[in-house]
């Protein structure tokens, strides 16, 4: 039992970062909703008025969950913060989880691990159990900044319902930690762990949209996790149940990584492929061909994810051909969308594909700075290709991958839209797409800086920074003075087209930002001291 | 001016990291075709001084060359000439070793396919194995079989058998000759001293990122004390007088001393007493090593 907690203590040093800034990330987000919607519709009738305009409509609930709450300062709060917070916690949680389990298997620690006065599913558990009090943490932290706010009379969010709250938050991380840790027995390597659990969370996320996307698929709710949270309606409806099918959940798949941990061979996979193989000399020539080579299956999955995501969301638009609602400008405090209804579904939809190419952004700098970590890049470095050249090549091979995303996540969403009839362009939402790709590309010229100075983090930078992108305006509005905040998001400048029109001077001025990163990031590089790992 | 650049060549090299200096003032000159050894205990600058020579990391002080370039800002023609097996193989666990091989030999632009074909069966590695399924010796095999077949004038070779059974350690000594007669020059960092007896003709002993002994092999030996062990016919005289002799342990008839300088003493007051029996042993580089660290 000492040895497990010994390893639990280990795992937990490795999440407690990432778990306080998720915590205070959650608190903050969910405190300035409920006190900016507080000050901003201070009265009952400016709050009827509000959820009037907007109440029940499915476009908008099929991107951020139901909008009919929103009359109350708890029901605002909570629709408010859900996408964004749910994403961020899933996706953290499920990289934390593979990179503690099969991350450190990968690494040839865990064989240390093993070898001291445990089993390979003791030790699993008591990992899973880290990540447990890691998730803690962010409902502790959620809960106690929630009640906080909430102790403002105008707020008025009460102890038990912050609780619940951050109770429902906390059910994305846990069960899609336990995803991980499940992943991580299956996968043979940290990057195909992540991958499966990723595209868990992705295939949950797209269950949740199409079963708010009218009352025949609701139930489809209780079979995703982001469903559960959903269901839960914190500070309105209060329906606890969701939280009993969660733990059950968690239970089951911990279970299920704890048996499949015990019955295969360390530092195996469950799916795993032929240790021997003939020669492929594809992409042996040149270190570029060869990141090329080995980034290929990762670059693919993202651009099946970015596309996958593109037709549903297009798909989805159809439901916006529906007559719309009067006014919405109170309520896209954030979009500041103007046009059509249609456009300005399609406008948010964008985000989240720009969302995603940031993301692919943000896994080809972790691969690059874990070629540095893991002593290969000396290799690859040892011949005739200088290190500015293989940096480059590096940066070259994720912006190429970042455009193709973007266009891609376009070319979908127009596929979607027009096999359901909704009439859109081919060109405009080809430009919407390419449209998203500076700002995507902003984020590779951070991740590309990280690199540089810190190879190490270089990956969770970027993760992070898109995290804060997503909740940057709302945490900005907090305090007055703090709207700087908000300008630090990625997604700040961008227009959401279609929505919004392109200003060309912006996208000029975004681009020159990704640039300069890249090349000042690259002279650093050729000025540092490598990892000989 | 001599004509030909030094294979190696560092003049005050020095390198901080931080407060710690880990190389400090390093002096060293390798002419092409050596075979130099390259000792020290852990920590003492071994891996620093070749990270510096391969420009992965920058000088704090002092410049270094490698057949003229200067690996820090020539990075690329100097590694023309290198090729590197670090202690740890680091490779890709999706390409098997074939790949593995190919991808090092086209990074590197040099390659002898029949010599690593030849190596490849000396060091029983099969090709088709991916690098995720094969043993840490394996792994290290797979870079030293790219490091000899690419043939490149300079090998930098960091701990390179760790993991390696004996067999394939003879292999490697080997294959460090058959570099040597093929003219390329040979910087072996090890901790196997009967490795670096066996292959080095030169060597540098460092301690705490300065050289402290450097020379030949003999001539180093020779600051070091000869074991004697006689066994004589009758009592053994007092050798506390006789001069070079030192560390008298005597057993019966039967006396173990140590010997610096000249033999000629000892010989004439044993000789004196009836030798029956007389051996003398050459101190081995592990003795040397253990003399130079053990002191405090």
């Amino acid at each position: 039992m000492t040895t497990e907690l010994a390893i639990a203590r280990r795992a937990f040093r490795q999440l407690r970062v990432g778990a306080v800034v998720c915590a205070v990330a959650f608190g903050l987000t969910v405190a300035s909703s409920a006190t900016t919607y507080a000050s901003s519709f201070p009265t009952p009738a400016s709050r009827q008025q509000l959820a009037a305009s907007v109440g029940g409509d499915v476009g908008f609930a099929v991107l951020f969950g139901p909008v009919d709450r929103i009359d109350t300062v708890g029901g605002y709060a909570a629709y408010k913060s859900f996408v964004f917070l749910t994403s961020i916690g899933a996706v953290w949680a499920a990289l934390a989880a593979t990179r503690v389990l099969r991350g450190e298997e990968d690494a040839g620690r865990w064989q240390l691990v093993l070898a001291g006065r445990t089993r390979a599913a003791r030790a699993t558990v008591a990992t899973t159990a880290a990540l447990g009090l890691a998730v803690a943490i962010v409902f502790a932290g959620t809960a106690v900044l929630t009640a906080l706010a909430g102790r403002d009379p105008k707020v008025g969010l009460g102890v038990g319902g912050s609780l619940l709250y951050a109770a429902s938050l906390a059910v994305a991380p846990a069960v899609f930690g336990a995803v991980g840790a499940v992943t991580s027995q299956l996968g043979r390597s940290r990057r195909v762990a992540s991958a499966l659990a990723l595209g868990v969370v992705g295939a949950s996320f797209v269950v949740r949209m199409v079963a708010d996307a009218g009352p025949s698929t609701r139930w489809l709710l209780w079979a995703t996790p982001f469903g559960w949270t959903e269901r839960i309606r914190p500070f309105t409806e209060d329906d606890p149940r969701p939280l009993v099918v969660a733990a059950l959940a968690v239970a089951a798949l911990v279970a299920a990584a704890a048996v499949l941990a015990g019955r295969r061979d360390v530092g195996d996979g469950t799916f795993s492929s032929a240790d021997a193989a003939p020669p492929r000399t594809a992409g042996l020539g040149s270190p570029f061909g060869l990141a090329v080579r080995l980034e290929r299956a990762s670059i693919l999955g993202w651009f099946a994810g970015v596309a996958a995501t593109g037709l549903i969301l297009g798909s989805l638009s159809e439901i916006t051909t529906h007559p719309a609602p009067a006014s919405m400008s109170g309520m896209l405090d954030r979009f500041a969308l103007q046009g059509a209804f249609l456009d300005q579904f399609l406008g948010i939809s964008f985000l989240f594909l720009a969302s995603l190419a940031a993301l692919l952004a943000a896994s080809q700098v972790g691969a690059a700075g874990e070629e540095e970590e893991s002593g290969r890049l000396v290799h690859a470095l040892g011949g005739t290709t200088g290190r500015t050249a293989w940096f480059a090549g590096r940066l070259a091979l994720a912006a190429v991958a970042v455009v193709a995303a973007s266009v891609l996540g376009g070319g979908a969403t127009w596929v979607g839209a027009r096999a359901r009839g909704v009439p859109v362009g081919a060109g405009e939402l080809l430009g919407a797409g390419l449209n998203v790709a500076p700002s995507a590309l902003v984020a590779l010229g951070v991740g590309a800086l990280s690199l540089a100075l810190a190879p190490a983090v270089a990956g969770r930078v970027v993760y992070a920074l898109v995290a804060w992108s997503l909740i940057a305006d709302v945490v900005g509005a907090l305090v007055s003075g703090t709207g700087w905040l908000a300008q630090l998001s990625l997604f700040h400048h961008m227009a959401l087209a279609p929505a919004q029109g392109v200003d060309p001077v912006t996208l000029v001025a975004t681009l020159a930002v990704a640039g300069g990163l890249a090349a000042v990031a690259t002279a650093a590089f050729a000025r540092r001291d490598l990892d000989a790992g | 001016m001599s004509a030909a650049p030094a294979a190696i060549r560092t003049e005050g090299l020095t390198k901080r990291f931080g407060r710690t200096t880990a190389l400090d003032g390093l002096d060293l000159e390798i002419a092409p075709g050596e075979v130099f050894g390259y000792l020290g205990p852990n920590g003492a600058g071994k891996s620093t001084t070749i990270a510096l020579l391969l420009g992965l990391i920058r000088p704090t002080a002092g410049t270094a060359s490698i057949f003229g370039a200067d690996p820090w800002r020539e990075a690329t023609t100097a590694h023309r000439h290198v090729a590197y097996v670090p202690s740890e193989a680091n490779l890709w666990p999706g390409l098997t070793a074939a790949e593995t091989l190919r991808f090092l030999a086209n990074v590197h632009g040099t390659v002898d396919e029949a010599y690593r074909d030849e190596l490849l069966e000396r060091f029983d590695l099969d090709p088709d194995k991916k690098v995720r399924a094969l043993s840490h010796g394996n792994r290290q095999k797979v870079l030293l079989v790219a490091a000899f077949a690419s043939r490149a004038d300079l090998l930098l070779l960091d701990e390179p058998t760790t993991g390696l059974d004996p067999l394939k350690e003879q292999v490697f000594q080997a294959c460090v000759a058959e570099a040597h007669e093929q003219g390329q020059t040979v910087l072996l960092s090890s901790h196997v001293l009967s490795q670096v007896e066996a292959t080095c003709d030169r060597v540098a002993m460092l301690r705490a990122g300065r050289i402290i002994e450097i020379g030949h092999l003999d001539v180093l030996r020779g600051l070091v004390a000869v074991q004697v062990r006689a066994v004589l016919d009758g009592a053994v005289p007092d050798l506390a007088g006789v001069p070079g002799v030192g560390n008298v342990v005597v057993q019966g008839s039967t006396v173990d001393c140590e010997v610096s300088g000249s033999m000629q003493p000892l010989l004439a007051v044993l000789a004196d007493a009836g030798v029956h029996h007389l051996t003398t042993r050459e101190p081995s580089l592990e003795e040397l090593f253990v003399r130079h660290y053990e002191e405090p």
